[in-house]
Order: structure tokens, then sequence, then C-alpha cells
């Protein structure tokens, strides 16, 4: 099967003002400019198949709104090879475009003053969609999530949520073979967040159509993507299924742990130090045990610890005969550690 | 793509249809703008009053103080008109990054832009212009010559605001570099009114600024369209040459914007987003 995204080798190079300090450095800035070169994106390939659903991580400024807009068309990558649908988006970018959707959670593509299916009115006109088309998408919307009643409804009257569920609905108008989705859920409601999520699965599944969704919440990770690609500071660190990844970190658990009665009302401060004293004596009962560690978490005091490292019983054991454990729980390791874990350079 | 696919054509005008419904969503702006226009023209009038009232003789520069009023009343009547305030949406799309969103769609930012405003235009027109230009036309009794010159007026109106959008287009990319909008539209507005005529009529102007602002386009935006509407010692080939010069600034302004506009896009889609 021919691949709907290939990009081979990308780099983006952006030349940023160095600022000098102060009212004297400001003038002087004025005259002769220092500038220093950021790489935003460094050296990225990879490949997306049709139908695909890819969730693209990377902590702030890791470079994936760049990337995307270079999908996009709307950057020039300063070296290296996109392309999109058979199509170079930033040498054919209006071309492109007619192909693609994108939804940029923090910013609306609909008409602010007007009701919804007027956008989608324009939208039609824009993508030159022909009316057949356009009438089953719209029908297939509301018998979708029910999106019939808020057609007649003013943009600037819905909610965050209901704006975003329209804006991702205007970006499948068009039957794109590719959609972009930054961040869709940023802000809204847990049960907004599913209805989204819903939303976006079925128009995934039944119009085979291919999903980029950057994201920070691990929850969309989980509902949604069977492949994740991880960039930090430009740099791709993961590519490869979400099941292999918490495989890879499958040893990990997590040990949550109350020690007396008085916690209740102990402080923050406390409960920190407290941690730290359990972290620093389990690090010297377990030598072998690199990846041990104790933090607070919410009243409580979580031991993350390696199986292969050290056997999680003889842990509890160890704590048991040094204090007494007024309650516990057991956990493995969720998603969203695992990416935390990456993030924070812990594991390569 | 199927043979029922909408032409190119529509695309665009679908944009101004847009932006004249959003024009009309905002009904108490309309009553303002007409309001404003009103306190204006109260000024300008006791303005001009008191420059005549102190000149010797009752024409100055070629014009009476009727022929000053006529052409400042439809001046202000047209500033209000072409002004649909681009530079700050232009602006404010740049700094906040909201360009991306536009610029993901298979359609030319500049003529996205351009379509956008139209609507805005049209509306304006309507709502301000027209409505200004029949009470002159109605106080002065024939005052106004109304006749063949009305036709080349609306020709040469649509060179005005293709004129005018590119001034505006512009400046509102100079705002992104100096990321600030307020005081860069102020001194646009300034220097527009000024130069083009729309503030003070061009005849009272010195000769040696007369002939520095014939190498500016803002006498296209204004002067040009007026002196068609109101002079009638003008001849066939007087509408002409006029016209001529307005086309020549709409196709000299497109390419400067296009090509300022093509540099800068570089660094305005690197911000936000």
């Amino acid at each position: 099967m021919e691949s709907v995204i290939k990009i081979e080798h990308i780099n983006k190079e952006f030349k940023i003002l160095k600022k000098r300090e102060g009212l004297k450095g400001s003038i002087k800035d004025l005259f002769s400019r220092d500038y220093s070169t950021l790489k935003a994106v460094n050296d990225i390939s990879m490949e997306i198949m049709p139908g695909e659903m890819v969730g693209y991580l990377g902590p702030n400024g890791a470079g994936k709104s760049t990337t995307i807009k270079m999908m996009t068309g709307i950057l020039k990558p300063t070296s290296g090879k996109i392309i999109v649908n058979g199509k170079v988006p930033y040498t054919n970018r209006t071309q492109n475009a007619e192909d693609i959707g994108v939804v940029f959670g923090q910013r609306t593509q609909l008409w602010w003053a007007l009701p919804v299916i007027e956008s989608f009115n324009i939208l039609k006109e824009i993508y030159r969609i022909d009316k057949k088309t356009y009438q089953d998408n719209l029908e297939y919307f509301d018998a979708l999530i029910g999106a019939g009643e808020l057609y007649q409804k003013t943009v600037r009257q819905m909610s965050l949520g209901q704006r975003t569920l329209c804006d991702i609905l205007a970006s499948f108008l068009h039957n794109p073979s590719v959609v972009f989705l930054d961040e869709p859920t940023i802000g809204l409601d847990v049960s907004m967040k599913s209805k989204i999520r819903e939303l976006i699965r079925a128009l995934n599944k039944e119009k085979g159509t291919t999903v980029i969704l950057t994201t920070h919440d691990m929850g969309d990770v989980d509902a949604l993507c069977s492949r994740i690609v991880i960039i930090d500071k430009g740099k791709m660190i993961y590519d490869n299924s979400i099941e292999k990844l918490r495989s890879f970190f499958g040893d990990y658990r997590t040990v949550k742990l109350k020690f007396n009665k008085k916690e209740e009302v102990m402080q923050t401060e406390a409960l920190e130090k407290e941690a730290e004293d359990l972290q620093s004596f389990l690090k010297s009962q377990f030598k072998g045990a690199k990846s041990l560690s104790a933090s607070v978490d919410d009243k409580w005091i979580s031991v993350l610890l390696k199986e292969d490292e050290v056997h999680m019983m003889k842990v509890i054991n160890c704590i048991q005969e040094k204090k007494k454990i007024r309650d516990m729980t057991l956990e493995e390791i969720s998603t969203e550690s695992v990416i935390k874990k990456i993030y924070e350079g812990d594991i390569q | 793509m199927s043979e029922t696919r909408p032409s190119f054509v529509r695309k665009y005008l679908a944009l101004t249809k847009a932006s004249m419904m959003e024009s009309l969503a905002f009904r108490t702006s309309i009553f303002v703008t007409i309001l404003g226009n009103l306190v204006y023209l109260i000024m300008i009038y006791f303005l001009w009053q008191a420059i005549y009232a102190s000149s010797p003789t009752p024409i100055v520069n070629g014009m009476t103080f009727y022929d000053t009023m006529v052409y400042l009343v439809l001046a202000a009547a047209m500033f209000n008109f072409l002004e649909c305030f681009i530079v700050w949406s232009l602006g404010r799309d740049f700094q906040s990054g909201q360009i991306v969103v536009s610029l993901t769609k298979p359609i030319d930012y500049q003529v996205f832009t351009f379509f956008a405003v139209l609507g805005q235009y049209i509306m304006a027109f309507l709502t301000t212009f027209l409505p200004t230009f029949i009470i002159v036309c109605l106080m002065t009794k024939g005052g106004v010559p109304l006749g063949i010159n009305l036709i080349f007026l609306v020709i040469s109106m649509v060179f005005s605001v293709i004129i005018n959008f590119c001034v505006d287009f512009f400046v509102g990319v100079i705002c992104f570099y100096t990321q600030s909008i307020w005081g860069i539209n102020v001194m646009k507005e300034v220097v527009v009114a000024l130069l083009s005529g729309a503030a003070i009529p061009l005849a009272f102007f010195p000769a040696v600024l007369r002939k520095i602002i014939r190498f500016l386009p803002f006498h296209a935006i204004y002067n040009t369209p007026l002196q068609i509407l109101t002079d009638e010692s003008l001849t066939l080939t007087n509408y002409l040459e006029m016209l001529i010069n307005q086309v020549f600034w709409v196709v000299l302004m497109i390419g400067i914007t296009r090509i300022f506009w093509n540099a800068s896009k570089k660094f305005i889609t690197v911000n936000g987003g």
C-alpha cells in the first residue's frame, strides 16, 4: 500500500533574535542584531499509511506544531522532503489544502457571528464540494452525534465543546484523505472529551481518513491511537505501537502507601520529607535498584519500582518492618507516567 | 471529481456573501457609523464656514463654500465606506497566529482576505455612502451633476476599493513587524486622509505638494472618484485619463503588496499555533 504521508529527513531551522538586556541593549538592538539558530525539527523521518491514526506527542516546544505546519504546507523545511498524497505540500500549498483537513484546538475556522451552517456553506464553496457529498455528510454528522441541532446555532453563542465539535466536523466536510488535529480536546470537560474521541474514532473508521493527532492528554492517546510518535527537542525518540511502549514499561509497579492516621492533617512538606526519608532508606536497602523512587502523590506516598531489579513483595516487607502500613494500593504504570518518564529523560 | 463540482468563482462569492451577513449581524455598529459621520459633518461645516468667512473672496482656490461642502461631505461618506478596519483584523490575525487557519484552506490568502472584506465594503457602501449621496443630491437640488459621470464613478470606485485594500493590506503586514497596531493604523489614517484629498480638497494644497501627491497612490483612492462625481467641466478624455491613472496604481499596488507579502509570509507563519 502506498503511504499517505512520507517524511524524509526533514530539518527546520529558525533564526532567533538574541535580545540584549536593559534599555541600552534594546537601543543597541535597533542598530545591530545578533541572531542564533534554533533547530526546531532535527532529522525526522516517518511514513504514515492510509487509515492510520497516529498520536504525535512531545512536550511543549518539541517541534510538533512546526512539523504539522510543514505537512500542511504553511512552512517550508530547511532541508529534507515531505510528500502528502503524492504532492509536496509547501510548493503546492493550495492544491495540497484541497485534500487535507486541519483543526487547531485553540483557534476556530468557523465564522464567529454566523450560524454554523453558514460556515459549512462557505467551506462547501471553498473546497468546491458537490451538493450530494455535502448533503450526505451533513446527514451523516447528524446521525453520528446529533449535530443537526447545532447547525442553526451562532458560533459565538456556542460552548467551547460544541465549537470544537463543529470545527472537527468542518474539517471532515470535504472528505479529506488526511486530517490534522492539533490538541482538539484542550480545555474540554470529561464528557465532551469522550464525545469528541468517539467522533474522531467513528470518522477515522468509517471514512478511512488518516488522522494525525497531537495532544497532551494521554486519555486521547489511550482511546484513539494505536501508533505513537514522540519527539523531543526536534528529535524523534519513539515511533511504534502504544502496546509495545507499555510492555516495555510493563515491569514497573507503583505502590501507594499511607502510614499513620496523622497523615490526614499532615502538611505537604512533612509528607515530602517522609517520602524523601523513605527513598533514601529503600536505596540503602536495595543497592542495585536504580529505578526505585518514592514521591508524594495526593496524600499518598507512592513508591515506583521495577520488578526485574527488585521484587515488589520484598520492598513492601522491608517497609512494613520499619513502619506500620495503614493503607496500600498497587498500580500498573499508566501511559501518562510512561510518557512523563520519557519527557523527563529518565529512560533512553 | 464529479461534474457537479461547483465553479471556481463561487468560492470567492461565498466569502463575500458571508462577510455581508456578518456585517448585518452587527446592526448597532451600522447606526453608530452613521451617527459618527453626522457629527463629523457638522464639525467640518463650521470649520469651513469660518475659513470662508475669513477669506476676502467667496471663491477660494477655485471652489465656492458650496463646492467645498459637497466635496467634503461626499469625501467623508467615502472615507466611512472605505474604512473597514482591515489593518486591525489583519494585524490581529498575524500576531495571534490565527492566520494559519486561513493558510490551511485551498485559497490564496490575499485573494481570500479581499473577498472576505468585499462584503463589508458593499454593506458600508449601501449604508453610508449611498444614503449620504442621495441626501446631498436632494439638498443641493442638482448641485451634483448626474449623468454619464455616474458610470465612470462606479468604475472608479471599484479601483478605489482595490487600491485602498492594497494600502491597508500593506500596512497590516507592517503591523506584524512593529508588534503594534494602534499607532500604525492612526498614522495610516492621517496620511491617507490628508494626501488623498479626503480631509482637504487637493485644490487647497500648495503646488509643490500637489506634484508630490501625484506620485503617491492615495489621490487615486479619494480624489479621482470625487472629482469625477463633482467636476462638471471634465471631458470624456479626462475621464479616461483618470481611470487609466487608477489602473496604473491598481497594478502597481497589487504588485508591491504581493512582493511584500511573499517576503513576510515565512516570518509571519512561524509565530503561534
